[in-house]
């Protein structure tokens, strides 16, 4: 199947290297100390974060740092045709790894020890990317409540297809069956936190594909940046003097 | 910009999904014209200022696509509206159309516009999605018309009025598709257009009467869809595909996996319009009707008369033989074809039948188009050009086939040349066996080497490659051979054992993955072999010259290298690339001349004699596993240097040299298929030749019972066993009973390992549980294939992406098995033809044997030629009453009424060869008999 | 631009949100004191002079040299302390700061209290005063008779008397003022509304209404009890007939309260609600302010919740701000 068409545009009319919209809204849900929600295109995922507060079971108690959990699912509205997903999913139980292991590297967890930070990220709609997506708006939520990082995540998706690197894949083209990396990176420490693909590739493709997302990510990045500046100062301001 | 497309579509279980999906709207698109000051103009080649610049619709592109393929239209504007839907509605023109888009001499232009911000328009609430696209294709002509200004000529062709009307009033120049030629000023563009129901009257079926309203429904009508698959659920209706019988045009057979037999479909009526490879419906018919004539006849239509038998080649496999025959069985399925589910229609090579009245010089005629593949129908067609197209071989496509026409609708493509040219003759073979015999276009020259090649320094250097041009290789090849692909040595090792190398070609050297070069080869499949030409799968300068293996040159190898003790038992078997040089390329005459030759004792004779023996045990090792020796009925034309006119035929002569190459081909194959299979064990590419089911085996049986031959077929070897045995009245008895053994066999087939368990790999005919070809890269891509396979497995290079995927292995290996075939057909029509230009003034009178009994007369085999055809008994305008014969099924033989005349099978006969036309420009062979009474 | 508020439960018409993102502006605008280079994000590279030398402080990291920052903030600096304040944070606890908690435990010997920030705090048995008001030494019958003082829910006032290295937090009630609150109405709002005041503890005796502005958040709402002046002196001889539960509380319960009373008491805590969802700093002040502004507009207390009161909030603190800046 053509997914780039000789005009050199793809089904959707974006350009390979082109990105899908972006938007992004902090602070979603009051009774939380962060959340947000973030689209890429038509995949759009909430992210809500308790913490940090005190640990739930004793046991898991760690005394030099924090406890991070994350729990990855998707609304049963959130593909074309709906379907219920069970808690014990294995798609959904590895992304909660995944996320976990992400947003675990970026947080400082020995400023916070005894304490536990709950991550809770569902997919209101998928339409490919969703685990760039989630790790995105993890981050913004992470932000939000104030709790400290190293630096923000900011992840995105390339995959090679008709030859081309193609960046941000949606659902058709990730069903192409060519290869679908994800990457999230520190922007500003030059460094990767999430490197994850599924298929077979020659090395030169995937460097290609890798330098692809990465650029992608940090693309992200500085549309994350000025998303949390301009909450910061929306902030401030109303809050006055 | 951000539109959403959201639709709702039903899948295939029958679930509603709703799919929504993005749409960005650019402002970056290009306008294509060259002068435009505005746009990005680096892949401009639409030009404002010279004349006008066509924007068509859909339905103009799908109909006329033969005229946009013409040269003489020209700075077109393709919207991608129109590619799309032209995509999803026939990918056959589709493909086209790109081609012709990708072509820049012809200044097509394609535009985005449904993601241009200015062209992109939404459906309005009410209207449907096709008044939609056509005011999307309104607004991107009006805004061309915008963009390049006033003095460019924006010009919308389509044939739909209503479209012009709306185009007229929004002040945009519409013309319909005749208007639109008419401009052109080229009057044999108009034969090109299709006239399309919506615009006049179709064509009906009879040729004396063309008055629409003598039109009355010939055939019963073809049920909808829906009901087709819900019938095909139920179970009252069976899919499979058409196959047309061969000899009879209007008797078919539709395999079906619902039921475990072929359904018979018989006569004009229950075939419905369906044509030979369509994917049809059928309906069983009730069992009363089903055939019981078991034998059927020579077919003779009375309406038709040139649905008969026609003399050609031996079959050699059966499923060449489509007579539809099956012994022994009381009566098989009948059906009666209620749909067509997926119509296999292409462009067809044939003749215009000659007419009485003809009509006038510029005025159109319905001429009736007869295709050179027995199988299809007449197909009418409407001319200007009659009386020059008459006496000329065509290509004509089909359009359309009405409930009230009697014959299918079409329309002229081009023509060939003059019929009964060898060459057109040739051509025609070429066409309608899907042989690609243009030149190799200059991207794939580009990828040769440059000339004059010779060995490179590095290629020394290389570690992998052995050395080997010490050692005393030679090849044999047929007389006049340039394509030399192997080459062997044979030498006699200090400890007695033998050293024996097959050195094959390096091929892939040369022909790289992903060029060029290799995507040509890839599609072509193999090369070609008329009688008098050769189509080539790779370029000249390889195939005779830097690859070919010719004497006293050096040249690249891929070399398979046993130890044999004496016995031919193999001790060890190295694969290595090398450097050869041959001090001798042979003839098999040569070969043969020179080891029969005691005088001889020269070290390459002693080599000779000493690989013959070798082969020789390993032959018997063969037969003694059971490898199968059928005798193959192939003849040779000696073809007269000047005029290229066949001077002589005859059997193709098997020595102890051909056999000798053979058996260490085999070998080496075999060594070959067992190491890439080790190594790669989902996708390797093999052969296999499946074993022939006991139902395939019936008519041979019959025959061998008829005349006291007991064939046992438990076991090839048993098979190969009884068929020594089956000694008769004469020589040439045995070679008749294993002519007609070949018949029974199945074709050979590549096959991607991956697909298949082990226990299917099995090669019935060579009797080896795993084979595979390596041993002619230069006019076979699966040896090619193979090649890179084997690299990849000794680990010299890394295996191409390509062929690390299974399912692409598996598309491979069918369009080689597809190739494979079309070039034997290709090769067996030329021979046909070749044929017939040797009998044209050579009316002949010649032995036969009779190889089936039929009721209206026998089907026999002429042995010197090499051809079989039929010689009636019962005259063809005789009354149904074929009593004059009395005919037993059980003993196959034949008696006349009056006792005088006694046939059986497999006698001798004497028949009279010549050539006839009945028809003009329709030569053909007939065999008669030379009466002689002999019961 | 997003949502011109935190998601709250009202939604806004079209012309609301309109004036209400027209207001929130001219807000902005007015309170410009904030230099721009002041806010970072995370990551961001703080501007310091490295050779005089600096204090890290707080949300910031040391990396290849360069100070960034590691939450969204505003930068601070005093003298060479530079560290970054985040906005949103759970609760930050200083010592000697008011709190408002909730008793989620009762352990050996001391109480878990959740007061919105990283850890539980504890209050330690020996941190609270005994009924009876004397000091005395904890026996092992009053660790049995904790809950007697304090149960699971009960919401207490404190102050923070230590914060330890790792991080957990101490509380004490050692002053009549602290103790458990009962007949009162809780807030929760974000901390970083609720500015470090001399005083927490506020009386609004127009009203009648008492206000306990807890750092961490919660702000308690109830009436003033009879005898305030007493209020004030830390400590007060028991007096026999009040041992009930809790001597050291800051309302007892023999105030009665009236409908009105509690009319006010939900309008004050509303008001409290409107400041914290539109951001403003919650003091005395602008709550007195917020109240009398809904007195006078006629609104209900259940309409001070609505959209149409937080857009006319905003649009009135435009208004001030503006004619101050």
């Amino acid at each position: 199947m053509d997914f780039i068409s000789p005009e050199g545009l793809r089904l959707d009319g974006r350009r390979p290297l082109e990105l899908r919209q972006l938007q992004a809204e902090i602070g979603v849900v009051e009774k939380a100390d962060g959340s947000a929600t973030f689209e890429m295109g038509n995949t759009k995922v909430i992210a809500v974060v308790y913490g940090p507060r005190e640990v739930q079971s004793r046991s898991q108690q760690q005394h030099d740092q924090a406890l991070v959990r994350c729990e990855y699912s998707m609304a049963s509205f959130s593909t074309g045709d709906r379907r219920r997903r069970g808690k014990g999913d294995r798609r959904a139980t590895e992304l909660s790894l995944v996320i976990r292991q992400t947003m675990e590297a970026a947080i400082l967890t020995n400023l916070l020890p005894r304490s536990q930070i709950d991550i809770f990220v569902q997919v209101l709609q998928a339409d490919g990317g969703t685990r760039a997506c989630c790790i995105n708006a993890a981050t913004l939520a992470l932000a939000d409540a104030g709790i400290p990082m190293r630096d923000i995540v900011a992840s995105c998706a390339a995959g090679y297809l008709n030859s081309t690197p193609i960046l941000d894949l949606n659902y058709l083209e990730d069903s192409g069956g060519g290869p679908d990396l994800t990457v999230a990176l520190f922007p500003k420490l030059d460094k990767v936190s999430l490197l994850q693909m599924d298929s077979k590739i020659p090395l030169d493709v995937f460097e290609k594909v890798m330098n692809l997302a990465s650029e992608g990510a940090k693309a992200v990045a500085q549309f994350i940046r000025e998303k949390l500046m301009e909450n910061t100062k929306q902030l401030v301001l109303a809050k006055g003097r | 910009m951000l539109q959403s497309k959201s639709f709702v579509k039903k899948t295939r279980h029958g679930k509603v999904l709703k799919v929504v999906r993005e749409h960005y709207l650019r402002d970056d698109i290009a306008c294509g014209t060259i002068s435009c000051t505005v746009c990005d103009n680096s892949k401009a080649c639409l030009s404002s200022s010279s004349g006008q610049i066509i924007v068509f619709d859909t339905n103009v592109a799908l109909h006329q696509i033969g005229l946009l393929e013409n040269a003489a239209v020209s700075n077109v504007v393709v919207l991608s509206l129109v590619l799309e839907e032209v995509k999803n509605k026939n990918i056959g023109v589709y493909n086209r159309l790109r081609t012709i888009c990708s072509n820049p001499s012809r200044n097509f232009f394609v535009f985005s516009n449904e993601n241009h911000r200015e062209t992109y328009i939404k459906g309005l609430a009410g209207e449907s999605p096709n008044d939609r696209n056509d005011r999307a294709i309104r607004v991107a002509s009006k805004w061309y018309h915008a963009h390049l200004g006033p003095t460019s000529k924006i010009v919308l062709v389509t044939d739909d009025a209503e479209n012009r009307r709306r185009a007229l009033a929004e002040g945009i120049v519409a013309l319909s598709v005749h208007e639109y030629v008419q401009t052109l000023g080229n009057a044999e563009l108009l034969d090109l257009i299709i006239r399309t129901g919506s615009e006049e009257a179709q064509t009906t079926g009879d040729a004396e009467d063309l008055r629409p309203s003598k039109r009355k429904v010939i055939y019963p009508e073809h049920k909808l869809m829906s009901e087709i698959t819900s019938g095909l659920h139920k179970g009252i209706y069976h899919q499979g595909k058409l196959r047309v019988n061969r000899y009879n045009g209007f008797e078919a057979t539709v395999s079906s996996e619902s039921i475990g037999e072929e359904i018979l479909i018989q006569g004009r009526m229950d075939m419905n319009r369906a044509f030979d490879g369509d994917v049809v419906a059928v309906e069983l018919l009730p069992e009363d009707q089903w055939q019981a004539n078991s034998l059927g006849k020579i077919a003779e239509d009375a309406d038709e008369d040139d649905n008969e038998e026609a003399v050609g080649l031996v079959p050699d496999v059966a499923e060449a033989v489509t007579d539809t025959v099956a012994a022994g069985r009381a009566g098989r399925p009948r059906g009666r074809v209620i749909g067509i589910i997926k119509r296999n229609w292409r462009q067809y090579c044939g003749s215009l039948d000659p007419m009485l009245n003809s009509g006038g010089a510029g005025g159109f005629v319905h001429a009736l188009f007869s295709a050179a593949d027995r199988r299809i129908p007449r197909i009418r067609i409407q001319t200007r050009q009659f009386a020059n197209l008459v006496n000329k071989r065509i290509i004509v496509a089909v359009d359309a086939w009405d409930r009230t026409m009697r014959y299918p609708a079409g329309h002229y493509v081009s023509t060939i040349g003059d019929i009964g040219d060898r060459d057109t003759e040739s051509e025609v073979i070429l066409l309608e066996n899907d042989v690609n015999n243009k030149p190799f276009s200059k991207q794939v020259l580009d990828c040769l080497p440059p000339l004059p090649w010779s060995l490179a320094a590095e290629e020394l250097q290389n570690p992998n490659r052995r050395d080997l041009r010490h050692i005393r290789v030679f090849s044999v090849d047929p007389p006049g051979c340039r394509d030399i692909d192997d080459a062997l040595h044979c030498t006699l090792r200090p400890d007695g054992n033998y050293e024996v190398g097959v050195h094959i070609a390096d091929v892939t050297n040369f022909v790289l993955p992903d060029t060029p070069l290799d995507e040509e080869a890839s599609k072509r499949g193999t090369s070609v072999y008329l009688v008098e030409r050769r189509i080539d799968m790779l370029p000249k300068p390889l195939t005779e010259d830097i690859c070919s293996l010719r004497a006293d040159v050096e040249r690249l190898t891929f070399s398979v290298i046993w130890e044999m003790t004496p016995e031919a038992e193999i001790l060890s078997t190295q694969f290595t690339k090398a450097i050869i040089k041959s001090c001798a390329a042979m003839s098999y005459a040569e070969a043969q001349a020179r080891m029969d030759d005691s005088r001889l004792s020269d070290p390459l004779t002693v080599d000779l004699r000493n690989m013959n023996r070798l082969a020789k045990i390993m032959r018997k090792r063969r037969i003694d596993r059971g490898a199968l020796t059928l005798a193959s009925p192939e003849v040779k034309f000696e073809i007269d240097s000047e005029t290229h006119d066949p001077l002589d035929v005859g059997m193709y002569q098997i020595r102890e040299a051909n056999q000798m190459i053979e058996e260490f081909m085999l070998a080496a194959n075999v060594s070959v298929a067992e190491k890439i299979f080790g190594h790669f064990s989902q996708f390797s590419m093999l052969r296999r030749h499946p074993v022939p089911t006991p139902k395939m085996l019936e008519p041979l049986l019959l025959t061998a019972a008829a005349v006291a031959v007991d064939l046992d077929i438990s076991s090839s070897k048993a098979l190969a066993d009884s068929l020594d045995r089956a000694v008769g009245g004469d020589p040439y008895f045995n070679k008749l009973i294993r002519i007609l053994a070949t018949r029974c066999m199945t074709q050979a087939l590549y096959f991607s390992s991956g697909d298949l368990p082990p226990p299917e790999f099995h090669h019935y005919g060579l009797a080896s549980p795993i084979y595979t070809h390596f041993t002619s890269p230069i006019r076979r891509y699966a040896d090619v294939v193979v090649h890179r396979l084997l690299a990849a497995a000794l680990g010299l290079i890394k295996l191409p992406a390509g062929l690390r995927d299974k399912a692409l292995l598996t598309t491979v290996a069918d369009n080689l098995n597809y190739r494979h075939r079309n070039a034997q057909m290709a090769s067996r029509a030329s021979v046909e033809l070749h044929t017939l230009i040797f009998f044209k003034n050579r009316p002949t009178d010649t032995e036969a044997r009779i190889v089936r009994i039929k009721s209206n007369g026998l089907i026999v085999f002429v042995p010197k030629f090499g051809i079989e055809g039929p010689v009636y008994l019962t005259g063809k305008k005789d009354t149904k009453d074929e009593s004059d014969w009395i005919v037993d099924e059980q003993s196959q033989t034949t008696v006349s009424r009056d006792g005088k005349y006694r046939y059986k099978v497999l006698d001798k006969l004497v028949i009279h060869i010549e050539v006839v036309e009945p028809q003009p420009n329709r030569p053909k062979l007939q065999l008669t008999l030379v009466e002689q009474p002999n019961a | 631009m997003g949502e011109p508020m935190r998601r709250t439960h009202f939604r806004l018409s079209p012309s609301q949100k309109e004036r209400l993102s027209q207001a929130q502006e001219r807000c902005r605008e007015a309170a410009g004191s904030v230099h721009a280079s002041a806010f970072v994000n995370v990551g961001d590279t703080i501007l310091v002079d490295y050779e005089n030398g600096f204090l890290r402080g707080h949300g910031t990291q040391l990396v290849d040299g360069q100070l960034l920052a590691t939450v969204c903030g505003v930068v601070e600096r005093v003298n060479k302390l530079v560290s970054v304040r985040p906005l949103r944070a759970r609760y930050n606890p200083e010592t000697g700061d008011v709190v408002v908690g909730r008793i989620t435990e009762v352990a050996p010997k001391r109480w878990k209290v959740d007061v919105n920030s990283r850890q539980d705090a504890q209050l330690m048995l020996s941190a609270v005063n005994l009924p009876g008001g004397i000091q005395r030494r904890r026996t092992a019958t009053d660790e049995l008779n904790m809950r007697d003082l304090f149960t699971e829910n009960d919401l207490i006032s404190a102050e923070v008397q230590t914060l330890h290295q790792d991080g957990s937090l101490h509380l004490h009630t050692r002053s009549l003022k602290y103790g458990k609150l009962e007949n009162g109405h809780l807030v929760k709002v974000a901390p970083y509304l609720i500015k470090r005041l001399k005083q927490h503890f506020h009386q609004l005796k127009q009203y009648g209404v008492q206000l306990i502005l807890g750092c961490n958040g919660y702000v308690w709402i109830s009436a003033v009890p009879p005898s305030s002046s007493e209020m004030e002196i830390d400590q007060k001889p028991a007096d026999s007939e009040s041992r009930q539960p809790g001597a050291g509380t800051s309302e007892g319960q023999n105030v009665e309260i009236t409908r009105d009373l509690r009319v006010r008491i939900c309008r004050i805590a509303n008001a409290v609600r409107v400041l914290g969802a539109c951001g403003f700093m919650i003091h005395p002040d602008s709550i007195v302010d917020t109240y009398e502004a809904s007195l006078s507009w006629g609104i209900e207390p259940r309409q001070m919740i609505s959209g149409e009161f937080h857009v006319r909030v905003v649009e009135r603190e435009a208004e001030q701000r503006s004619k101050k800046g």
